[in-house]
């Protein structure tokens, strides 16, 4: 069993699948803590909590955050599509309206972390090309290039063979290196092998962000109404 | 154990916020009718909501002032209705009970109501009083007493306001230098003679619809406008003013459209009206955005067409005001504590500029230092306060 997996996962593409087939889940919430280290080492603490529904390029996303005291309130709705990049609408309660996301803008910084708002999209296996490039250490590195369009001309991502789990992403524009994600710290939750620490390094500006789950849950009977622009005005 | 079990489905249930903020605001100038140079103002502001169950949720905020420029009331009651002259020292800004149930969503009583898509100026706004007593550039929006219910279906979503207490904008005191009075009316009395306040009822509807590329408005409003017309008698010891609300009937769109290098947004509002002496007319905004790294760009034009004009010069409207203007705002975010932002707008004979510099210390405090010049003649809506650049320095700490 283990060499039939090994073998058909020479495609990168079903490599890839797999990932995606392994992390599938119906919903997911969890709260994360967020530690900004900027150029000079300022610190920055931030806190959300995250719910989806749905998975992988049908889903809908719903994070809020929770401190410090002046961004708590300030929400973003990320709804997915399977063809296209996301739809994402955020919430500011001092200003009592949503703003959409413009698409070009989607590599701007969301909320003085290091994620852009694209990191936080979810994009479906079948928006990419793949190349594998690579089968050592246990890992698997392999060439994404987006279809549709994106802040990365391309990506090199690190699967680990034995449990399809990613592991690290450095990813392109045409300029060279804008970010390296790290994922770390894996545990097995609700069957799904997760990374309960993400630390996202973007090159440019010498700055980072680590991010930890907490209060991890998948598959919780969450509503679609929950994740809609009235459900961002309620929250 | 029950009490217990009773305590902690209210923490999990109950959520809040709020700021202390202390500002202080320098003028260089003197006004004819204001010789105060310095002006500190300190407002205490408390958000909190409750989740009763899954579909019912209420919200509340209060705000707790004061000042050093008696901008403020000194009686310490609770209002309700924000309807005063002065600021209240203690203020009822929301309360209302939030229903949702499949599609629908309803809000009742008071709280707030944005409407538009443009961020230079909104003309299809019209649920949004605002404060603009301390800075007639500067202003912060009023709750209104209101019932809202949002019907969402996919990518369609239609609104429906009805306003039973107008609530009207709060205008600058005439005794203050955002008063700008005309020279010949200086060193004549003026006594503030109250409000006529509408009693009858607003309401309203808006319809929105996202598309793959874009996301369009359109909707109506008939009520009364929240920013006053005036009359003056003559009597012996002065003048006498007194504001009233004109009806006001509003025909607006909006649509935003995300192209490759930047996002149009533009909103426009045809206003009618039956009252004697009140104007009708277009307002219109086109404006671009963009965000490329660190920085975010909004730049536009805002528009007025006038089809009727009662050639009342006894009013006060800000939102025409800014009309007319090449409008503007750059920000940029130096690091995750640390920004910078520019706002502009220009008329043919006034101007107004602001900078501001923003850092956060650690979790809580927040310092916001802030420059504004305003500049130009005294014919015109933004020059006549050009006595009136100002520096400010904020320290809020947020909990």
């Amino acid at each position: 069993m283990v060499v039939a997996a090994a073998a058909f996962a020479q495609d990168p593409r079903q490599i890839i699948e797999e990932v995606q087939r392994r992390s599938r889940s119906d919903s997911q919430r969890y709260e994360g803590t967020l530690e900004v280290v900027g150029a000079g080492n300022r610190i920055a603490t931030k806190r959300w909590t995250f719910e989806r529904i749905g998975s992988f390029g049908e889903s809908k996303a719903l994070l809020r955050f929770t401190a410090p005291a002046e961004v708590k309130g300030v929400a973003l709705l990320i709804v997915n599509h399977p063809d296209r990049a996301s739809d994402q609408w955020m919430w500011r309660p001092s200003i009592g309206r949503d703003q959409r996301i413009a698409l070009q803008d989607r590599s701007t910084r969301f909320f003085g972390t290091d994620f852009s708002f694209e990191d936080l999209e979810e994009r479906d296996v079948q928006q990419f090309n793949f190349k594998l490039l690579g089968d050592d250490n246990g890992q698997w590195k392999i060439e994404s290039r987006p279809h549709k369009a994106s802040q990365y001309t391309y990506s090199y991502l690190w699967v680990k063979k034995d449990n399809y789990t990613m592991v690290k992403v450095e990813a392109y524009s045409k300029s060279g290196l804008v970010r390296v994600i790290d994922y770390r710290d894996f545990e097995l939750s609700g069957n799904i092998w997760t990374a309960r620490t993400v630390e996202v390094n973007d090159i440019a500006r010498k700055s980072r962000t680590t991010l930890k789950y907490d209060k991890l849950e998948y598959n919780l009977p969450l509503k679609e109404d929950d994740f809609t622009l009235q459900a961002l005005r309620r929250s | 154990m029950t009490a217990a079990l009773f305590a902690l489905m209210l923490a999990q249930n109950f959520d809040q916020r709020g700021f202390i903020e202390d500002q202080t605001l320098v003028y260089p100038q003197i006004a004819p009718n204001d010789s105060g140079n310095i002006v500190n103002q300190i407002l205490l502001r408390w958000d909190a909501s409750y989740q009763l169950t899954p579909w019912l949720k209420f919200s509340g905020s209060i705000d707790a002032r004061a000042d050093s420029h008696e901008q403020t009331e000194r009686v310490w009651s609770l209002d309700v209705d924000d309807r005063s002259i002065k600021r209240p020292a203690f203020s009822l800004r929301r309360a209302s009970a939030t229903l949702h149930k499949g599609k629908f969503t309803a809000e009742l009583g008071r709280q707030f109501i944005r409407w538009g898509k443009a961020d230079i100026l909104n003309p299809t706004d019209r649920f949004a009083p605002k404060d603009y007593l301390s800075s007639v550039v500067s202003s912060d929006f009023l709750g209104v007493v209101a019932a809202r219910v949002t019907y969402e279906s996919g990518s369609n979503t239609i609104d429906v306001v009805w306003q039973p207490l107008f609530t009207p904008s709060r205008i600058p005191l005439l005794n203050q230098r955002w008063t700008a009075l005309p020279s010949e009316a200086q060193g004549i009395p003026i006594f503030d003679d109250g409000a006529r306040y509408p009693g009858g009822s607003q309401y309203g509807a808006r319809f929105n619809h996202i598309g793959a590329g874009y996301e369009a408005s359109a909707c109506f409003f008939d009520g009364y406008n929240n920013l006053p017309y005036f009359t003056a008698t003559e009597n012996i010891s002065g003048v006498s003013v007194q504001r009233y609300y004109p009806k006001l009937r509003l025909y607006g769109a909006d649509l935003a459209v995300p192209l490759p290098w930047f996002t149009v947004k533009t909103e426009g509002a045809y206003f009618t009206s039956t009252t004697p002496g009140a104007d009708e007319y277009a307002l219109y905004v086109i404006q671009l955005e963009r965000q490329v790294k660190e920085w975010s760009f909004v730049g536009g034009y805002a528009g007025e067409i006038v089809t009727h004009s009662s050639g009342n010069p006894l009013e006060f409207a800000p939102d025409r005001g800014f009309a007319r203007s090449f409008l503007g705002h750059a920000s940029w975010t130096l690091d995750a504590n640390r920004s910078l932002a520019f706002e502009a707008a220009v008329r043919l004979h006034g101007s107004v500029t602001k900078a501001e510099y923003s850092q956060a210390f650690g979790q809580h405090w927040r310092a916001t230092a802030g420059i504004t010049w305003i500049r130009g003649s005294e014919t015109d809506f933004l020059g006549q306060y050009h006595r009136n650049s100002y520096g400010s320095l904020a320290i809020r700490y947020s909990f």
